[in-house]
């Protein structure tokens, strides 16, 4: 059996990592109520998100049910199967069923259609837990985002993941040296499930694993890029520097950027002028291989950026950390911006009927100017969180401060209503039974009471769901 | 009469992990699944004709035995790329029972960089929630194509091209087994032209021995349609040396006499260029007008006045850097 089941952690307690984001998960379940908000968990690959919640469910004798990327999720599917189980209590004697929703920053335009709304729909409705996993947490729909509690996975220290490795050797029953360990731990870059494949990788069918064993393929990408780089300023031949390329396993266009990124390590001030002219040609190439689909034109552009920027060079070696392009760095934050920029447009575009980029060109300042005499009233018309807002209003705390006011209060009107209407049900339900049938007992379970009110929409317009639902949603599913 | 027929790149083909050549240590890792009867999901990767389909095939026969072919299916992601693919095809095939005394199945997916990216996070959870009944083998050129959720469920091997040796030693393998003469140069020609790609060298072999069974250089750079080193070495001495006429005509006969394709030469003189030594300012900026002229005659220019217009190029490059 694959190792990265077969040791994947049972019990919250096993989790490694992470701990203050287990607590946190603990309590939310230990105190959950129909009002609790789901849990939004998010980060890299690899770091304990779909274990955790899984591990969760079982400590908590919590029934789980998963929904995920491979499944189709259009509306009815999502409503067929979360649907079910989050109305309906469950019949398997488990108190509970959490709904495990993952991969939810995946949901797939047309093969998914409107699996976002049923998402939506089941996060309102659902009478069970419900947690939701992705690795990026702007690629969830914000009304979606808007209605869960965060919590972010970091990845784990190489420092973490080492005891779990030799834990998993001892019981494998496999003399692995502490170097090797140490070098798998590094190479996982905090992702443990990883970690955990390259030691089953490198000691099947061993009983001693050595350093010189470790299959690490995985990652050493980055240490070979540095040797590229730190090789463009030291005097080698042309044909060992496209070697060198040629066994990385990245894209001319990442060495590229490498290269751009530490050019001014790599090349003496007055010759920066001559390696951007190499770059800047090889640039071309890159270009017209992509826009004609014509792969070999790639090899020019490997050649020129790598011996330009030699030649450039003078040999005279690189006495710096080489560090990733500095421009990765910005633009993840510009890719967040982005996603922040066009959510808020196309709400407020939607509200105005008018399309979105002219909404940007003619009409933001004005509605900025709007949105900062009332911000509240703002956030909770068009449902902002806390970075949407921030984007009219460029002020951190702020912005903050006044959506947590908006959920309080919003969460106070909700539970109001939701009083209200329970109360009138009931009351409509009492009324009825004594008109309809006098001798039944009162105290009815409250889930025959869901149906039966469902069942009679006449009697109930408020009430959505056709009534043909009512009745078979409780068993479909199992 | 039938076996003449057989392409020989199928007929030799290894069949056991033993036989595969120029990957020892990957060969050695994949034999010890065998021998435990275990496989995490793999991530083969690398270019074109170093063993990845093989090692592959070869994997699942020596696991599964007779059987192989029930719990074995070869997919290739180029042809059918759509998420649509992983979740029916790829499930279906997932989720039902190994055969015989398998307990697992294996699905190859050949060119796993050419999924498109949705499909690719279809494809993350399913191989764990069936790991139980099915093991993944993806291959790709490049792994950094491959998404990190998916890369961080499998071990990764870079296969890496094939070194003339290796290739020697296969090509020699054949020809004893077909009975073929290949002289020493014959053997250079063939690495020559394989460039570190098996499928390439055993091609170039079946095509020459069309010809003859006594195998020299000169057939394979023939029935390749490939010059020899030595005249792509003349041609750039010609152009260097600023004799255009010289040049000229060593170009024309290679292409309109021998028939050989104005793309070839471009990389035959590509390939010459890296290996010589010389001046690296010039260097570059010849290759420049390799790919210049490259990219002309991919957008349909002439190919005699391109290539006539890049020997001009070569002999006023070293006339201005001198």
């Amino acid at each position: 059996m694959d190792w990265g089941e077969k040791y994947r952690p049972m019990h919250l307690q096993d989790i490694v990592g992470n701990t203050t984001v287990i607590r946190q998960m603990a309590a939310w379940a230990k105190d959950w109520t129909r009002q609790s908000r789901p849990l939004l968990l998010y980060g890299k690959p690899g770091i304990g998100k779909t274990s955790s919640a899984y591990a969760l469910a079982r400590d908590m004798g919590w029934e789980a049910i998963e929904l995920n990327a491979s499944d189709q999720r259009t509306a009815a599917v999502i409503e067929r199967v979360a649907g079910a189980g989050s109305t309906t209590a469950s019949l398997t004697g488990a108190s509970r069923k959490l709904i495990i929703l993952d991969e939810a920053d995946n949901l797939q335009g047309t093969a998914d259609r409107g699996g976002a709304r049923a998402i939506l729909e089941c996060i309102k409705e659902s009478r069970q837990p419900m947690i939701l996993i992705a690795n990026d947490l702007y690629g969830i729909p914000p009304e979606i985002r808007a209605r869960c509690d965060p919590l972010q996975f970091r990845a784990i220290t190489a420092h973490s993941i080492v005891p779990r490795l030799k834990s998993i050797c001892a019981s494998e029953q496999i003399a692995c040296e502490d170097t090797a360990i140490r070098q798998i731990a590094d190479s996982a870059e905090g992702d443990m499930r990883s970690a955990v494949n390259m030691l089953f990788a490198s000691s099947v069918g061993r009983e001693h694993l050595g350093d010189s064993q470790v299959q690490t393929a995985r990652k050493d990408e980055r240490i070979s890029i540095f040797t590229l780089i730190s090789a463009l300023a030291v005097r080698k031949g042309d044909e060992d520097l496209l070697r060198l390329s040629r066994e990385l396993d990245d894209t001319p266009e990442t060495i590229e950027q490498w290269i751009e990124g530490n050019l001014t390590l790599i090349v003496p001030p007055e010759n920066i002028r001559g390696a951007y002219r190499h770059l800047s040609r090889a640039d071309e190439y890159l270009g017209y291989t992509y826009r004609r689909q014509y792969h070999t034109l790639w090899r020019y552009a490997t050649a020129l950026m790598l011996l330009g920027v030699a030649d450039e060079s003078g040999g005279r070696g690189i006495h710096a950390r080489i560090m990733p392009p500095a421009r990765w760095q910005k633009m993840a934050g510009a890719k967040r911006q982005k996603a922040i920029r066009s959510s808020v447009l196309a709400r407020v575009a939607g509200m105005m009927h008018i399309p979105s980029a002219t909404l940007h060109r003619e009409y933001l300042s004005t509605i900025t100017l709007l949105v900062e005499s009332d911000p509240a009233g703002f956030a909770g018309e068009l449902m902002l969180d806390a970075d949407q807002l921030n984007f009219f209003l460029s002020d951190r705390s702020k912005s903050q401060s006044v959506i947590q006011r908006v959920t309080k209060a919003a969460k106070e009107r909700e539970k109001e209503k939701e009083a209200f209407e329970k109360k009138e049900k009931a009351e409509k339900a009492r009324v009825r039974r004594a008109a309809e049938s006098p001798q039944k007992k009162d105290n009815l379970p409250d889930i025959n009471e869901i149906a039966l009110t469902k069942e009679a929409p006449d009697t109930d317009p408020s009430e959505k769901k056709p009534p043909a639902k009512s009745q078979s949603t409780l068993f479909d599913g199992f | 009469m039938e076996e003449n027929n057989t392409i020989w790149i199928e007929k030799y083909r290894p069949v056991r992990l033993g036989d595969i050549v120029g990957q020892d240590e990957i060969v050695e890792r994949l034999m010890s699944y065998v021998r435990m009867k275990t496989l995490p999901h793999l991530l083969f990767t690398g270019t074109a004709g170093v063993g990845k389909t093989t090692a592959a095939v070869a994997l699942a026969r020596e696991i599964f035995g007779d059987s192989w072919q029930m719990n074995f299916r070869e997919l290739n992601a180029s042809d059918e790329r759509g998420i649509d693919v992983v979740r029916n095809q790829i499930k279906q095939f997932a989720r039902t029972t190994p055969l015989g005394e398998a307990t697992f199945k294996i699905l190859f997916l050949d060119e796993a960089d050419a999924l498109t990216p949705d499909a690719q996070a279809a494809l993350r959870r399913t191989m764990e929630s069936y790991a139980q009944t099915c093991r993944f083998i993806l291959s790709c050129n490049y792994s950094s194509k491959i998404i990190d959720p998916i890369q961080s469920r499998c071990a990764i091997y870079r296969f890496r091209p094939l070194l003339p040796e290796a290739i020697a030693e296969e090509i020699r393998r054949i020809a004893r087994r077909e009975d073929l003469t290949v002289g020493p140069d014959a053997l250079d020609a063939i690495t020559y032209i394989a460039q570190g790609d098996m499928r390439k060298a055993i091609n170039a072999l079946q095509g020459a021995a069309i010809l003859s069974r006594r195998i020299d250089g000169s057939m394979v750079y023939a029935i390749t349609s490939t010059a020899r080193p030595e005249e792509i070495e003349e041609l750039l001495n010609l152009a260097l040396s600023g004799d255009f006429d010289g040049a000229e005509a060593l170009l024309s006969r290679l292409m309109h006499e021998r028939g050989i394709a104005p793309n070839e030469l471009i990389n035959q003189c590509y390939r010459a260029l890296l290996r010589r030594d010389m001046d690296r300012k010039l260097k570059v900026r010849l290759i420049d007008h390799l790919g210049e002229a490259d990219f002309r005659l991919s957008e349909g220019a002439d190919s005699d006045i391109q290539m006539e217009a890049l020997l001009a190029r070569f002999v006023l490059s070293v006339e201005r850097g001198a």
